[in-house]
């Protein structure tokens, strides 16, 4: 040892920083105590500011023989820093360590075997163990309990000693120490440890276990109950007795400061709440839950984050929970921006026909917001509200009415795009406000806004006067639109010239010729071809199928598949539940559990999409990737709000799909072969391909599409999936009123 | 687990970091200072504090506390409760505050090795060990100046090194053995009133958040029991350690035995209703245009039991397309802030029946927009009141038990604005 320091210093000195180091060098070994611990200090100063100081290390570690605490102390903290970046030379302080583990002080026993515990080295093994076995089973409470922690360490290093060493069997005998303290760290221990076993037998919570994770609960620090309750909630009850029994003694915690406390303590209740068969018992907790999750609300930002994250999730199992309490999720100005989307979130999920005009009051207010983001979210909420509550939607059109006349730019467009929604769920029920509309005709520049627009005058031109006007001026620019609009124009077109055949002649003539002819985008020109031939081969067809009644919207305000919910209340507080993502699918290479994982696969592919899209938005603040074939099949806009969905829907579509490039290349070929067989329908058993999704099934026109599944772009897919062979697909539009989900389909043209 | 911590300067430089299971490289730092300035690069008023508080990045979950300019980051690789997180990286700086009185780069340099053993003290392995002030104190003491001269003059300072750590009593959050001459506890109840009220005066949300916060000067083992005259107005409510809830729960009194110096008893929760008497009604009007506006905001005391409302201080954030301000006030005096474009008014104390104080000017915007025109004003308030509690919550009694001394007892409230906001 002596060689290897020389070695070490002589090295410094042979280096920089000559002066300071050599001064403190000269204060270590100097015959005053307090001069020697004023120079620990400052070497511990120094090491913090990434100064390196190990060429003191002999000198520090000298000082560690002594009787002064405070000295000791200081030397342990060098030693614990050092531990993690240099656990070869702090060994060589070993002996002085599990010499400390016998000190009468045990404050020095519990620092000497904390500190060897943090030195990640092999080597630290052969001397741990007997020290760690003593102080396990020490006198002293604060003793045993960083023991405790001290066999996680050792665990972390090398399981097989640990086990033969009978650690696990020592922490799971504190697990009924006196002291609730070490209990809470014997199950932190223990819990930690049996994450990462390979067996997953070393810690599993029985009903002995339980009692006596609960008799510590109300004793133990915050932290300690934090544990104590994580652990209550893998623990399955035998039967609702026993679960009322638990849920009884966890209520307490819920009035906690800590958040983290009341939050797990509101996953344990969560959990236990399934095996409960009371109702009345199950209305108690719930009403008992609600004002500590309130109370949350007014904490930091970052604890109200994680809090309206976890409410949202809960709010979607217990709808029932909160019920009185909206106001407290109004938004302050100031709120951070992630707080007040998760705030709207919550208000929208809070909304019924009692607080509706209240709500309303509030969605306006934030409408005058200075956050785009935020203002474009509440004008979206008033449309998801006008959806959601027949009665109220009177009301939401007015406010709607009242953004659209301030004139600010994005707040219109964000109103149309809304209204379009509400035409659809009330058809008919608002025509008169249409020419308000129509006078914002100049100042839409966004697609889906535009689009929006178009798609009510088509849908309307029967009542507008002046709808080839409007059209014309659309057209105007047809070859320059993004192809959403360009979609939207060629449909509209054709509705115009269905509904005012005398008109509009003239018009869809042309625009057909253009997309047919101008246009590379195989959606639009695919779409022109199928026009134009339903138009010339019988116009009634044509009729039927472009101007059917469309499929009803309604607003889906629970997102996530019950599978995925289960297993998402199961992770109450953690940050699955900020992601509402499994924790697998964010935590890298590491599985989290069996369970998880399994739950997971099976976890609905749609629903994870559209929680996945959430998640990117409210993490960059960018829109979500769209799903392009969702724009184009199911009325051009679904996908970019997903809380609109058209009715059944349950898919388990390929994860490939929502690639734009891929359905465009499906696109592509379907064209070219409908382009070569000049069939109308052609093209239409291309799209009904596509639909299905499955590459193969377009590879030749003539194959039909093997059965397909449900899918989510409603019913075109439907179409191609029937497995009907494409010679009896042409006879369908001509016999329109065979199947009406065909016809709810093709109407979206 | 709290794996680690790194503490960071206003201008994300690390002053110290802290690793309590593995060491994670300091690369972090940097990916996490790119994602602060992309996220607040994308819109034009992002500031600081609205960054996500949980940013992904390939390897880990950085999750963060930004307060008084510091940020506390917490990388971690596994699965945790990020609600724990948050509440320990927020009890870094309110331990700090503690210990030093205020919170700064400056003064965690200065105080780098306290800093150091405090940070060890509260957390083991990546599990918060002990994190009560008073427990802390006495494992790690604080610098005073008694400490400082001592130092400065190299005598021996062994004055508090010869103490049992906690963990040894049946109730960790006392120490045996206290001892006072003369025997005084202090309850101090302040009310934080967190109301959004709209432009005719009506609250739109209000809740009153109390906490009482208590000094403990008692000799001995004392048992007290702290009963209100209307306890049931309380809605949600958390308490001490110490305090025994089912006592609470069976007849709404608060039981317990103190720790000894400053703790926070209670903190309680009262949902106050949309027709409460609010202490000051604040009337703003603002008629905007395309260029600029008129505005004249009077402030006017409402139901304070004639109490004096001090402190009363305005802020109207304005719409980042203003340039220019001109106001008069007859009451205090305001500022405006062309950076931050904040108007800013000190109005001081109203007391019952004088001139209620006014303030009214015009603004302009540097250019015309709909966008300015069309935006939404708030006022924040700040004021307040001493003895006095909005709730109405009142201490009846305090009783003790098994100790036969006759403590000095004192119990203060105040009313103070919280989050509290007008709309315009």
């Amino acid at each position: 040892m002596a060689d290897f320091l020389r070695q070490n210093a002589g090295r410094f000195f042979a280096n920089n920083k000559k002066g300071e180091n050599a001064e403190l060098l000269a204060d270590l070994n100097s015959e005053y105590r307090d001069r020697r611990k004023d120079a620990v200090k400052r070497v511990i100063a120094n090491m913090t500011v990434g100064k390196d100081v190990s060429s003191l290390f002999p000198q520090v570690v000298k000082n560690m023989q002594t009787e002064d605490l405070e000295m000791k102390k200081l030397v342990y903290l060098y030693l614990m820093n050092y531990a993690k970046s240099n656990p070869d030379l702090v060994i060589l302080a070993v002996n002085t360590f599990v010499k400390d583990t016998d000190h009468v002080n045990p404050l020095i026993r519990a620092l000497a075997i904390r500190t060897m515990g943090c030195i990640r080295v092999d080597k630290i093994l052969d001397h741990i163990c007997e020290p760690l076995r003593k102080c396990l089973q020490d006198d002293n409470p604060y003793v045993r309990k960083t023991a405790a922690i001290g066999v996680a360490k050792l665990w972390d290093l090398d399981q097989e000693r640990a086990l033969e060493n009978g650690f696990v069997t020592v922490l799971q005998d504190l697990v009924s120490d006196s002291n609730p303290m070490v209990v809470a760290n014997a199950v932190t221990a223990l819990a930690e440890m049996q994450e990462s076993s390979v067996s997953k037998d070393v810690f599993v919570v029985n009903v002995a276990i339980m009692n006596k994770m609960l008799a510590a609960l109300n004793e133990c620090t915050e932290w300690g109950q934090i544990a104590i309750l994580t652990s209550l909630a893998d623990y399955r009850p035998l039967d609702s007795k026993e679960a009322e029994n638990v849920c009884e003694r966890v209520i307490p915690r819920l009035q906690h400061a800590n958040g983290s406390v009341v939050l797990s303590a509101i996953r344990v209740l969560m959990i236990f709440m399934r095996y409960i068969k009371s109702e009345d018992f199950i209305k108690g907790m719930i009403k008992k839950m609600s004002p500590p999750l309130v109370s949350l609300l007014a904490s930091a930002p970052e604890v109200q984050y994680v809090s309206l994250r976890n409410i949202n999730l809960i709010l979607q199992k217990r709808p029932d929970i909160l019920q009185n309490d909206v106001r407290v999720f109004f938004c302050k100005y100031n709120d951070p921006p992630y707080v007040k989307r998760e705030k709207l979130e919550i208000i929208i999920k809070l909304c019924n026909d009692k607080n509706i005009e209240q709500i309303l009051s509030e969605l306006k207010e934030y409408a005058s917001e200075v956050d785009v983001e935020f203002v474009r979210k509440a004008v979206r909420a008033i449309g998801r509200c006008a959806i959601m509550i027949d009665e109220a939607s009177e009301r939401c059109v007015n406010v709607l009415l009242d953004l659209i006349n301030t004139k600010v730019n994005y707040v219109v467009q964000e109103a149309i795009i809304v209204i379009k929604d509400i035409f659809r769920k009330y058809p008919k029920r608002y025509e008169a406000i249409i020419p308000t509309l129509c006078q914002n005709l100049d100042s839409l520049d966004e697609p889906e806004a535009k689009g929006s627009l178009i798609w009510i005058i088509g849908e309307y031109a029967e009542r507008i006067e002046n709808a080839d006007e409007l059209i014309e001026n659309f057209l105007e620019t047809f070859l320059e639109e993004n192809s959403q609009v360009q979609l939207q124009l060629l449909t509209a077109t054709v509705k115009l010239f269905l509904k005012k055949p005398a008109q509009s002649q003239e018009i869809v003539h042309r625009v057909l010729q253009t997309a047919t002819n101008e246009i590379d985008n195989p959606d639009t020109r695919d779409r022109a071809y199928v026009y134009w031939r339903l138009l010339s081969t019988d116009p009634q067809a044509a009729k039927a199928v472009v101007l059917s009644d469309k499929p009803p919207i309604s607003v889906e305000t629970r997102t996530i598949s019950p599978a995925l919910m289960d297993e998402l209340i199961n992770n109450i507080s953690t940050l699955a539940s900020v992601y509402h993502k499994p924790p697998k699918a964010f935590m890298g290479n590491r599985a989290f559990s069996a369970d998880a994982v399994k739950t997971a696969a099976a976890a609905d592919a749609r629903d994870e999409e559209q929680i996945i899209g959430d998640a990117v938005l409210d993490a960059s603040g960018a829109p979500a990737p769209k799903n392009v074939m969702t724009d184009l099949l199911d009325l051009d806009f679904g996908s970019s709000e997903p809380a609109y969905t058209s009715p059944p829907v349950s898919s388990s579509k390929p994860a490939s799909n929502n690639g734009p490039n891929y359905s465009a290349d499906l696109f592509d070929m379907s064209s070219d072969m409908s382009g070569s067989s000049s069939s109308v329908f052609g093209g239409m058993g291309g799209m009904g391909g596509m639909g299905g999704m499955q590459q193969q099934q377009t590879q030749h026109q003539q194959q039909a599409p093997p059965p397909a599944r449900n899918d989510p772009f409603g019913d075109l897919g439907g179409l191609g999936g029937f497995g009907q062979p494409p010679q009896q697909q042409q006879q369908q539009p001509t016999k329109p009123t065979q199947s009406s989900a065909e016809n709810d389909l093709l109407g979206l043209f | 687990m709290i794996e680690s911590l790194f503490v960071l300067s206003p201008t994300g430089k690390v002053i110290i970091e802290k690793h309590w299971h593995e060491l994670i490289p300091r690369r972090v730092v940097d990916y996490f200072n790119e994602q602060v300035s992309k996220a607040m690069t994308e819109g034009e008023d992002v500031t600081r504090e609205d960054v996500l508080p949980i940013i992904a990045s390939p390897k880990y979950q950085l999750i963060n506390v930004y307060r008084d300019g510091l940020t506390y980051l917490s990388p971690v690789t596994k699965e945790v409760d990020p609600m724990m997180v948050f509440e320990f990286l927020h009890r870094i700086p309110d331990i700090l505050q503690e210990y030093f009185g205020q919170v700064s780069e400056t003064v965690i340099k200065e105080n780098f090795v306290t800093v150091y053993q405090l940070l060890e003290e509260m957390m083991d392995d990546g599990f918060p060990l002990t994190t009560e002030p008073n427990s802390l104190k006495e494992i790690v003491p604080a610098p005073n100046i008694l400490n400082k001269v001592v130092t400065t003059l190299g005598a021996t300072t062994s004055v508090s090194t010869r103490k049992m750590p906690h963990g040894m009593s049946n109730l960790p959050w006392r120490k045996a053995g206290v001892k006072y001459n003369s025997n005084e506890i202090f309850f101090d109840i302040v009310e934080e009133i967190d109301a959004i009220v709209d432009s005719t005066g009506k609250a739109v949300s209000c809740e009153a958040h109390g906490t009482i916060q208590t000094n403990s000067r008692l000799s001995g083992m004392p048992d007290l029991t702290l009963s209100f005259v209307n306890p049931r107005l309380v809605d949600d409510c958390s308490f001490h350690q110490s305090v025994r809830f089912n006592k609470w729960e069976s007849d709404k009194v608060l039981s317990f035995v103190p720790p000894d110096g400053h703790f926070r008893l209670m903190s309680y929760r009262v949902n106050l209703p949309s027709q409460q008497n609010l202490p000051i009604q604040v009337k703003p009007s603002i008629n905007i245009g395309a260029n600029g506006a008129k505005f004249d905001i009077t402030v006017s005391l409402r139901s304070t039991d004639g109490k004096p409302v001090e402190n009363i201080v305005l802020t109207l954030p304005l719409h980042k397309s203003t340039t220019t301000l001109t106001a008069q006030c007859n009451v205090g005096q305001y500022m405006f802030d062309p950076v931050g474009k904040v108007l800013r008014w000190d109005v001081g104390k109203i007391v019952p029946r004088e001139r209620a104080p006014v303030i009214s000017g015009s603004f302009g915007f540097g250019s015309a927009s709909d966008a300015a025109a069309n935006a939404g004003y708030n006022i924040g308030v700040e004021f307040l009141i001493n003895s006095h509690s909005l709730s109405g919550l009142k201490v009846d009694v305090l009783k003790l038990f098994n100790e036969s001394y006759k403590p000095y007892k004192g119990v203060r409230t105040m009313t103070k604005a919280g989050r509290y906001q007008v709309r315009a």
